[in-house]
């Protein structure tokens, strides 16, 4: 196991590097109609909004703070917290809801050892679960998407496997795994 | 039969479906299996639940297409290929051989316009496209002389109407813009499919970017338009992706930017990606986004054709009518004007999905019925349950009964229901379902998305949620559902935009077909569909029990206990049980039942 899964967290906020925000700002322009894609720019880079890179782009461009805020808090995209060292997105489209995204839902958050309602990321920031409208592959439902891959056709029970054999690959703990689950594996 | 594939052509779907039903995985098989064959990469065919989907052509010419290929049927295909054994029936689509097969219903009773390209072509090449005729509706427009009016004119007789939902005439609204003063003119491409259950405007850019394109391009010269901007999803990244690659070999053809092909018409396209709001789908508040603000609506009038983005006059118009557009000046307005209804032209694209056999894409003419949609071409119900009804248009639609499923697809019809066409979303839902939670779910999804302007969006979708979801905890009573019925008007009449004036359709068309659910929940504090978890319990059946305590290892919260092997001594505590259904889900024999 390495350390770094181990770690708090804490450590997942970002280190923002200024010249990467200018370099945006350049590219992208700092009028108002920038805002969005501004910061599109940054949670692409960091995975979320760090307030650092935020500050930067209302001082250098013409966007105030009331206007970028209100953008990132607006849109379901952005997010302001940290996310864990990989992103699960779990479609709650229509067909996803009807055949049971809601269990798969669960099934993560126990696995992972999440039981406060507020919040998305496990203890150790190993994974963050996000509920997300609908990924347009209805025909697949339930869906997540684990990164960029999507799993399709879940039962609870499979999204746990799935999310398992994830974490043995890529050396991850799930703070709410039971050993039985994990011998039932193999 | 050559076995280092020589000759062969296999073609992979690789639309986001296709993936993620990992298509990738099985063109790199086939590639170690048939080295020498040439390798073709689609998109998706529309076919979602055969996915992933193969079609292999022999180097003698005869191909034959396979679904649902794994890992494990692979080799029987790869043995048939090569000459060694009979056909595998159960992956078999169709051929150029064999008559087709059940499964190929799905595509015959299709009539594809908008989608005529999707699943036949590399959509990151710009001459498998104008192999396929794009691009020939732009140069008959540029270079035969046909003025813009000429080209509204075209519009005009097939009376193609906005595809997005609202049905407004195309050639009416272009028709203000191309009479509006103001310079420049905008031409806004509306791809931010913010309908749960909606795909459609997903698998046309991803799967036929340049369709889209040219459809853009003839908007935009109708109109007088200078600038574009496709506004698309962020959440279809490979959409993003291959229309931008578009953009790209088309400036680079000439057939986008300065001066396209010399005629002195000149019209260049941004791509700006939506950040997730539902209510970027209206008009105005699309517009809002682009110019960087909180995607809110405003007031109309004005109306975008006169005062839109900047200021300016803008048109914005939906994936799938632009689509349409090419289709329509090659083959002529009342080509497309002889299909469908009186009052409904042409095509339209369904995203068919839920509790149906075959799930997928589907362009059917005007005028078919939803039953020949949901049976004839979806193949009726997946699970063998009987259907209850189906759910059209997503938030702002509606749900229709089974009774009523020989309803015509038009725009009138529809209405008339309760229902709307919307933009195209068909989820089918079966006895399993429960109306009530249908009903609550889109509610708690349009509260969600409401931008708070309106105070009977904000505020009344909140009550109404809070309403459902006592009815559906077992709390509610008679009195809920009037205050539901007295809200509901209160909130359409209210509201500036589409949002909140279509926002309580799923609950007025539940209440209207399926008041008896609501009765049940009431009254007998029951949920029908067995969905709702304060009125349902989940309990294991020890006659039918193996006792092999599956179920115990994925219980959440360690509710069921029994010794292994004897399926007489286990039980669900129900003062722990949370009615997740897990247990369900993973016992084999089907010994948790639900009540």
């Amino acid at each position: 196991m390495s350390k770094e899964s181990l770690e708090a967290k804490e450590s997942l906020e970002a280190t923002v590097d200024p010249a990467l925000v200018r370099k945006w700002i350049e590219e992208i322009g700092s009028d108002s109609s920038a805002a969005v894609p501004l910061l599109q720019a940054i949670q692409r880079e960091y995975r979320y909004l760090p307030r650092p890179a935020m500050d930067l782009v209302v001082n250098q461009t013409d966007i105030t703070a009331s206007q970028l805020f209100g953008v990132a808090t607006f849109y379901a995209q952005f997010r302001l917290k940290p996310v864990g060292r990989h992103l699960i997105k779990v479609c709650h489209g229509t067909a996803c809801h009807v055949s049971g995204a809601d269990r798969v839902d669960t099934a993560l958050h126990q696995i992972l050892g999440i039981t406060d309602p507020g919040e998305d990321t496990a203890s150790n920031g190993s994974y963050t679960v996000e509920k997300v409208a609908c990924i347009g592959c209805c025909s697949l439902a339930p869906v997540m998407l684990v990164g960029d891959e999507a799993v399709p056709h879940l039962k609870g029970a499979d999204a746990q496997r799935f999310l398992q054999k994830h974490a043995r690959k890529n050396q991850e703990l799930l703070p709410g795994e039971r050993k039985e689950a994990g011998e039932a594996i193999q | 039969m050559s076995s280092s594939g020589k000759g062969m052509t296999i073609t992979v779907g690789e639309g986001s479906c296709g993936i993620a039903a990992g298509a990738r995985e099985i063109r790199e098989l086939l590639v170690q299996r048939f080295p020498e064959a040439e390798f073709r990469t689609v998109s998706c065919l529309g076919m979602c639940h055969q996915e992933p989907m193969v079609e292999i052509a022999n180097s003698d010419g005869k191909s034959y297409l396979w679904g649902q290929v794994n890992k494990k049927n692979l080799p029987k295909i790869v043995r048939f290929h090569r000459g060694e054994t009979e056909i595998p029936e159960k992956n078999f689509i169709r051929s150029s051989e064999q008559p087709a097969t059940d499964k190929a219903q799905y595509l015959q009773r299709q009539h594809r316009i908008a989608l005529r390209n999707v699943g036949h072509l590399d959509p990151t090449s710009l001459d498998q496209a104008r192999a396929r005729g794009g691009y020939s509706a732009i140069t008959r427009i540029l270079q035969g002389g046909m003025s813009p009016e000429d080209v509204i004119e075209q519009a005009k007789i097939s009376n193609l109407r906005g595809r997005g939902g609202a049905g407004f005439p195309t050639a009416t609204k272009w028709g203000f813009a191309r009479g509006a003063p103001g310079y420049p003119k905008y031409l806004i491409c509306n791809g931010d499919e913010g309908d749960p259950g909606a795909f459609m405007d997903r698998s046309l850019l991803e799967g036929d970017p340049h369709t889209v394109l040219e459809g853009m391009l003839i908007a935009a010269y109708a109109i007088g338009a200078s600038k574009g901007y496709a506004y698309i999803r962020a959440e279809y990244p490979l959409a993003v992706d291959y229309f931008g690659r578009a953009l790209v070999a088309a400036r680079q053809a000439g057939l986008l930017g300065d001066n396209i092909l010399g005629s002195g018409f000149s019209f260049d396209i941004k791509i700006k990606e939506g950040a997730g709001a539902f209510v970027c789908g209206e008009e105005t508040a699309l517009m809002a986004s682009i110019e960087g603000q909180r995607g809110m609506p405003r007031i109309r009038p004005p109306f975008p054709a006169i005062e839109g983005l900047f200021g300016k006059p803008t048109i914005i118009n939906n994936v799938e009518t632009l689509a349409n557009l090419a289709w329509i000046i090659n083959n002529g307005g009342a080509a497309y004007a002889a299909i469908g209804t009186e009052k409904s032209k042409g095509t339209k694209v369904f995203a068919l999905a839920g509790a149906v056999a075959r799930g997928g894409l589907v362009e059917v003419p005007m005028g078919m019925t939803v039953r020949q949609v949901i049976y004839d071409i979806g193949g009726g119900s997946a699970s063998g349950r009987p259907l209850k009804g189906v759910q059209l248009g997503g938030p702002s639609g509606g749900c229709i009964p089974e009774a009523l499923f020989d309803t015509l697809i038009e725009y009138e019809a529809i209405n008339a229901t309760g229902a709307i066409m919307g933009s195209g979303g068909m989820v089918v839902l079966d006895s399993k379902s429960c109306m009530v939670d249908i009903a609550r779910y889109f509610l708690e999804f349009t509260q969600l998305e409401s931008c708070g302007k309106c105070t009977f969006c904000r505020l009344g979708t909140l009550r109404m949620k809070e309403l459902l979801n006592k009815i559906c905890a077992g709390e509610g009573t008679m009195a809920d559902i009037e205050a539901l019925e007295r809200l509901a008007p209160q909130v359409k009449e209210a509201s500036l935009c589409g949002l909140g004036q279509t926002a309580p359709n799923p609950v007025l068309t539940t209440l209207k077909y399926f008041r008896d659910e609501y009765i049940a929940h009431v009254e007998e504090k029951r949920c029908p569909g067995g969905v709702c978890k304060a009125l349902i319990t989940h309990a294991i059946d020890q006659s039918v029990c193996t006792g092999c305590s599956i179920c115990e290892r994925y219980c959440p919260v360690n509710c069921i206990t029994g010794e292994k092997q004897k399926g007489h001594t286990w039980v669900i505590d129900q003062s722990v049980c949370i009615n997740c259904g897990m247990c369900a889900e993973v016992c084999n024999p089907e010994a948790v039942k639900v009540q």
